[in-house]
């Protein structure tokens, strides 16, 4: 054995010990961090925000010298999907020019993690072919010849077009549509004090399905599922978790299988979330819903039924008083007939529907019901937004979490106004007078958000006419279904006046604008902005982070245009500027809601209209900022995010205070109304707003057990099991949460079609904007269709890679085969946001760009369009461009897509039947063929399915004043036009 | 480290202050030699400033912490030398024993000694008999089981480089401070009581490329500077990229030089732990480890000589 040595001899480790707590407690009392995490080796760790003034990085390009790069570090958040996750832009202190962006530590729903879409923004920043500056049309429309002009060319010409129009009563000429959001409710207030209900959104071709079934249950659209505390997490398909709030989802997702939380993921294709999934199911497209009501039949009958919960939660009461009022009214009466209403839905049924195993689905039904409250559930797109009735996917799937009070619960689904803060603005214009019929149609008085989708036929049919028309960050020739519908209504000025483009980037709308208008990226605009993705409240904001860096240097900047690339503009500044040229001497009552309070007569400023916001909105944001010695709005510039709350809770079960209960009347259900006014809220989350009662006393909760609590913002108060606006408003039959067979159901199939799924995409890719995004491109570029290998054999489609041609109603498009068992036979599926292209002759404006040149040409059958260059490597200022190594761009399949207007919610319903068959000699890859003519019939196919608000409103009304909808008019214009009459 | 606040006992078994007896310096400096490992300068110069070490370089940092001797636990105690799998999954699980969420590197030297300080803490703040032991009990469990297990070893690597020989020799006495207090079982950890068979002579190629940078498997650690320095010394070209990669090449060059250097490399290493100032039945199982490694590798040079 070898002799241990001597030890060496040891230092003082006591004294040294409190060496280092003093020097800790040194720092921390100086707000500095002395930990600074398990950081800078490792992807999860973050620059502490004391060294985001000047942080030094080597400069990886000049290795292998070591060449010290600082950067000043300004949070804002990413404009490339709705999560809105916080960025920390590193600019470069010598350039003052945006490096790179990374994940914005600070950020409560993001908490410093990205998705490849956040850093693909310096893509955005410094893409080749972006829009710098305004340009006006110089040929004909669609013919490619523009010509460069001033901002102030631009907006004095349509301020003169949008007075006119005011002056002379045509509000309803005017409309704006969204498509990424920006700021909440800022294109609402702007339009409000136009006096224009113009607002048009793309909601429905993508949530509304799935917002109305939650609306109906609990006042409110949107869900917001505590993820990351979830025993058992429920996801109709995989949308959400993947493409929407993919990346503050998906982190809670991981972090709750973590803790041993089962996910269980109905997606008929092997999704990404799916492949996380522990129980994976398939199902036939449409039969989601009867798969819920089955697991639902297995919590009833095996006794897992919360039934406190539902007896004070539930409006019980109005079900058994319209359903069964032969019966005794009491909860024991109800619970049998909650059994009695669902006991058709077994397992062998919704095996039949959906084509999985019984067995399989009452394994997972069983894994539910143990989930208890802690039952998190989602639906938002896919099966939601795919079929005919879709809405009650998502209204059966939250019934799960109704049955086993899973609702507001640590692991449960809150309704999403707990989880989003909508802080009050510094001026608040009153409802528009006026109605748009050309959003808001009779047809469809329960839809959850505007036709946007049917703009194209209205305007066809008629309706109406728009004397001008904005997009803003919106491209609706390539996003909606039935684009050349679109192209044909913007290429006809007798339909369309004038057509403005407000975009960063070129796109297939664009194209053909009156005028074009370049929009900043994440980096390069103003919005604050909320999301539900926990269970807490926080407000982000996006800013010009070369406005912030230049005034961390003490610099004063007073037009974000001054910073930002080109002349590319933000829409806070621009309609600012816009609305006083409309109203220059503030006699149409424009200018005051955009005027300063400061300094009456003068042009509201960013800086006051977000320093307002943040003094008096936010709560507990004026004490953060004081305590570190900054205004609100310093601190927002400094941290980019703000988290208000956390822990909300049940709020539907707190207490009404004394003071709001003043002359109460308590109906017999127990909803209870009271005389005293609203406390005003500087929280404007968007919710439900019951009517008040007879005699104008307001809807201020519920009684529980002699108590009187907040309830939910429906009719009843409570919970709605059973839907008494669904009800009266023509659809009976639906009043509860039920199962719609779907438009693709096999019934309604011919022998040789099958279904095709086109509501998915990848996580790397934005809706419009991805071919401006070079790594985004790289990463995926191309939208095969999925085949089974089983259809590919039975249709004759050898290998992958070969070209088919997918017919549907109206067209068809030739594809790339992929065949594989990641879907289910009988279903083919091909992903959007690909298949970008720009037209022959258009050159000049994409020069590069990373879309397929195409001819579109008009025969006698229509419409065909043909792929005449693919991708290539180019010559341009980013030398990466001559680096592409594909040449391929996908299909752009939504063209050949007809409507399908839900006649309930409105929604697009997204899944065609389609035949699919190898491509024939000629065909190929990318080519489209399309009959408007057929689309138009397929469009009145649809329409008559509608009950109209006309023959089926109850009370002579255009639709449910309660129900949510952007940019509510006055109540008074919700009364039926005198000629449509009512249903008596 | 806010995980480690589950572990603040519940009301009633902590004081408003820590009880006399309590020794605050003594977690910090745990915590202080953790985090330098894992704080890339200049973010540690605080901390360095603090210990009295000298402030690192980032191509230091990152040439000792990153890339030479990344401090996992995993690495040392895996059966591949590698990050993640089996070692990383049993120090995950010592956090989940206490009811903590492990975080995304639970098995880097940092979140160990920050967890070992945390428990400490949290110890000297009961009022509880019951509490403290089992919160005492829970830090020697970590450090017989998830420290000592390869601390020494990677100290003893550590200590051999230049730029980190200070902070491994302060590292060494703080925890040498702790096994001293705490003591150590008789009983071997876990991680080398089920470790895999030792190199035998007849393995073939591939494995012993695989095994050579595990020290799970051959009792020593073998770093790229150690290659390089190799390299130098028996006239090899060392190829970049990993390391049997680069030990492919040598063997492929010159087979007998290269495995006599290994064999001379596993030598020094039986050296360094029979005489490590760490004593235990640990230290034994990697002296006898490295010592049957030096043999098999002897006896390939031999064969091929």
């Amino acid at each position: 054995m070898p002799k241990r040595p001597t030890q060496p001899p040891t230092p003082d480790l006591g004294a040294l010990g409190e060496r280092v707590s003093a020097a800790r407690a040194a720092t921390e009392a100086r707000g500095e961090t002395f930990y600074q995490g398990a950081a800078k080796t490792f992807l999860a760790g973050f620059p502490p925000p004391e060294r985001w003034d000047d942080w030094v990085e080597l400069d990886s390009r000049a290795w292998p010298e070591r060449v010290e790069r600082h950067a000043m570090l300004v949070p804002t958040t990413c404009f490339n999907c709705e999560s809105a996750c916080g960025l920390l832009a590193y600019v470069d202190r010598s350039t003052l020019q945006v490096r790179k962006f990374e994940g914005n530590p600070a950020h409560p729903g993001s908490r410093g993690r990205n998705c490849a879409k956040g850093p693909a923004t310096i893509n955005q920043v410094t893409d080749p072919d972006r829009i710098l500056y305004p340009l006006r049309r110089a040929g004909q429309r669609g013919e490619g010849k523009w010509e460069r002009v001033s901002w102030d060319e631009a907006l004095d010409a349509l301020a003169a077009r949008l007075r006119a129009a005011i002056v002379e009563g045509r509000q309803n000429e005017i409309m704006i549509h969204i498509g990424r959001p920006g700021e909440d409710g800022f294109t609402e207030r702007v339009l409000a004090s136009w006096g224009v209900d113009g607002h048009n959104s793309h909601t429905n071709v993508c949530s509304s399905g799935g917002r109305t079934g939650f609306q109906f249950w609990t006042g409110i659209d949107r869900p917001s599922p505590d993820h990351a505390n979830a025993k058992v997490i429920y996801l109709i398909s995989s949308h959400l978790e993947t493409g929407h709030y993919f990346n503050p989802h998906a982190q809670r997702i991981t972090e709750a299988r973590a803790k041993g939380a089962k996910v269980i993921v109905l997606d008929t294709r092997l999704s990404n979330t799916a492949t996380h999934a522990d129980y994976w199911l398939s199902p036939q497209p449409g039969s989601e819903a009867a798969i819920n009501l089955a697991v639902a039949r297995h919590i009833i009958t095996t006794g897992r039924v919360n039934w406190a919960f539902v007896h004070d939660w539930w409006n019980w009461r109005e079900y058994m008083e319209a359903r069964r009022h032969d019966g005794p009214q009491t909860f024991e009466a109800f619970q049998a007939a909650l059994a009695e209403e669902y006991d058709g839905y077994s397992f062998e049924l919704a095996a039949a529907e959906s084509g999985i195993d019984a067995a399989v689905l009452a394994e997972v039904a069983e894994v539910v019901a143990g989930a208890g409250t802690a039952l998190s559930c989602h639906s938002w797109r896919s099966a939601a937004a795919s079929n005919l009735g879709g809405w009650q996917v998502s209204r059966t799937a939250f019934f799960l979490a109704a049955l086993l009070g899973a609702v507001a619960t640590p692991g449960g689904t809150f309704p999403n106004a707990y989880n989003k803060y909508v802080p009050r603005p510094i001026h608040t214009p009153p409802h528009p007078k006026v109605w748009q019929e050309l959003s808001w149609p009779l047809e469809f008085p329960l839809a959850q958000n505007e036709l946007s989708f049917l703009l194209p036929h209205f305007l066809k049919d008629g309706r109406g006419r728009l004397d001008t028309y904005f997009t803003r960050v919106y491209n609706p020739v390539w996003t909606n279904p039935d684009g050349l519908s679109w192209m044909e209504v913007l290429t006809d000025p007798d339909k369309v006046g004038c057509y403005v483009a407000l975009t960063p980037t070129w796109n297939e709308s664009a194209y053909f604008a009156d005028w074009v208008l370049p929009m900043g990226h994440a980096s390069e605009r103003h919005d604050t902005h909320s999301y539900e993705q926990y269970d807490g409240q926080w407000v982000g904001f996006r800013q010009p982070v070369l406005r912030a860096a230049r005034e961390r240097l003490g610099e004063t900047v007073a037009d974000t245009r001054s910073v930002n690339p080109g002349e590319v503009w933000e829409e806070n500044e621009l309609y600012t500027e816009l609305s006083w040229r409309i109203d220059p001497d503030g006699s149409l009552g424009i200018r005051q809601y955009h005027e300063s309070r400061e300094r009456p007569g003068e042009k509201l400023t960013v800086y006051e209209y977000h320093g307002w916001i943040f003094a008096h909105s936010v709560s507990g944001l004026p004490e953060a900022a004081a305590a570190e010695g900054v205004t609100p709005l310093q601190y927002m510039r400094r941290y980019g995010a703000f988290e208000i709350t956390k822990y909300q809770g049940a709020l539907y079960a707190g207490e009404v205070p004394p003071a709001e209960l003043e002359d109460v009347r308590v109906t017999p259900t127990g909803r209870v109304y009271t005389a005293a006014a609203k406390p005003e809220s500087d929280n404007l989350v968007p919710l439900g707003a019951p009517p008040p009662d007879d005699e104008g006393r307001r809807p201020v909760g519920v009684l529980v057990d002699g108590t009187v609590r907040r309830g939910f913002p429906t009719p009843s108060g409570r919970l709605e099991f059973y839907s008494s606006t669904i009800a009266a408003w023509g659809w009976p039959e639906h009043a509860l949460p039920g199962y719609i067979r779907s438009h693709v159901h096999p019934s309604e199939l011919a022998p040789d079609q099958m279904v095709l799924l086109s509501t998915f995409r990848l996580p790397t890719q934005i809706h419009t904007r991805s071919a401006n995004s070079k790594w985004l491109d790289e990463l995926s570029h191309t939208n095969p269709v999925w085949i089974h290998p089983k259809d590919a054999a039975r249709v004759g489609v050898a290998r992958t890679g070969d070209l088919i041609r997918v017919s549907t109603d109206i067209g068809y498009f030739v594809a790339k085969a992929w065949i594989t068992e990641g879907i289910r036979p009988g279903v083919v599926a091909c992903s959007h946001h690909m298949g970008r292209w720009k037209l022959t002759g258009h050159d000049q404006v994409s020069p590069g760009g990373m879309m397929a040149t195409v001819e579109l040409g008009r025969g006698a059958v229509g419409w065909s369009m043909r792929v005449r260059e693919r991708v290539a490597p180019y010559s341009s200022a980013d030398a990466d461009t001559r680096r592409i190594w594909w040449s391929d761009t996908g299909v752009h399949q939504n063209l050949t897509m007809p409507v399908h207007p839900d006649p309930i919610s409105g929604m697009h319903c997204w899944h065609q039947a389609v035949r699919v068959t190898p491509a024939r000699p000629g065909d190929s890859h990318g080519d489209i063929a399309v009959d408007t003519g057929k689309a138009r019939e397929v469009y009145r196919q649809w329409m008559a399915r509608t009950r109209p608000a006309g023959t089926h409103s109850p009370d002579s009304t255009r639709r449910p004043v309660w129900l949510m909808r952007p940019l509510k008019p006055a109540a008074e214009v919700f009364s039926l036009p005198v000629a449509t009459g009512t249903r008596r | 480290m806010t995980a480690t606040h589950a572990l603040v006992p519940a009301a009633g078994e902590v004081g408003v202050v820590a009880p006399p007896g309590g020794d605050p310096g003594r977690w910090e400096l745990i915590r202080a030699l953790g985090a330098l490992c894992s704080v890339a300068p200049p973010g540690g110069w605080v901390i360095s400033d603090a210990l009295g070490l000298r402030r690192w370089s980032r191509a230091e940092h990152t040439s000792v912490f990153v890339l030479d001797l990344p401090p996992h636990a995993s690495i040392h105690l895996g059966p591949e030398g590698k990050l993640g799998g089996e070692g990383a999954d049993r120090v995950a699980g010592m956090w989940r024993a206490l009811g903590l969420e492990p975080p995304a590197d639970a098995d880097h030297l940092a979140a160990l000694l920050a967890l070992y300080a945390e428990l400490g803490q949290a110890g000297d703040a009961c009022q509880r008999s019951d509490a403290r032991r089992r919160l005492d009990h829970a830090r020697h469990a970590l450090l017989a089981e998830h420290l000592m297990s390869w601390l020494p070893g990677y100290l003893a690597a550590a200590g051999a480089q230049r730029a980190a020989s200070g902070w491994a020799a302060l590292t060494a006495a703080a925890i040498r401070r702790e096994v001293d207090r705490m003591g150590l079982p008789d009983e071997l950890p876990a991680a080398l009581r089920e470790a895999p068979a030792p190199l035998r002579a007849g393995d073939g190629l591939s494995e012993l490329l695989d095994a050579l940078p595990a020290p799970l498997r051959t009792g020593f650690v073998l770093t790229q500077a150690d290659l390089v320095g190799a390299g130098r010394q028996i006239g090899v070209g060392v190829r970049r990229g990993e390391r049997s990669f680069a030990l492919r090449a040598m063997l492929g060059q010159d087979p007998a030089a290269t495995l006599a250097w290994l064999g001379a490399h596993a030598r020094h290493w039986v050296s360094l732990h029979r005489h490590s100032t760490f004593a235990g039945p640990a230290q034994d199982w990697w002296a006898d480890r490295a010592a049957s490694t030096s043999a098999v590798l002897d006896s390939l040079a031999r064969s091929v000589a």
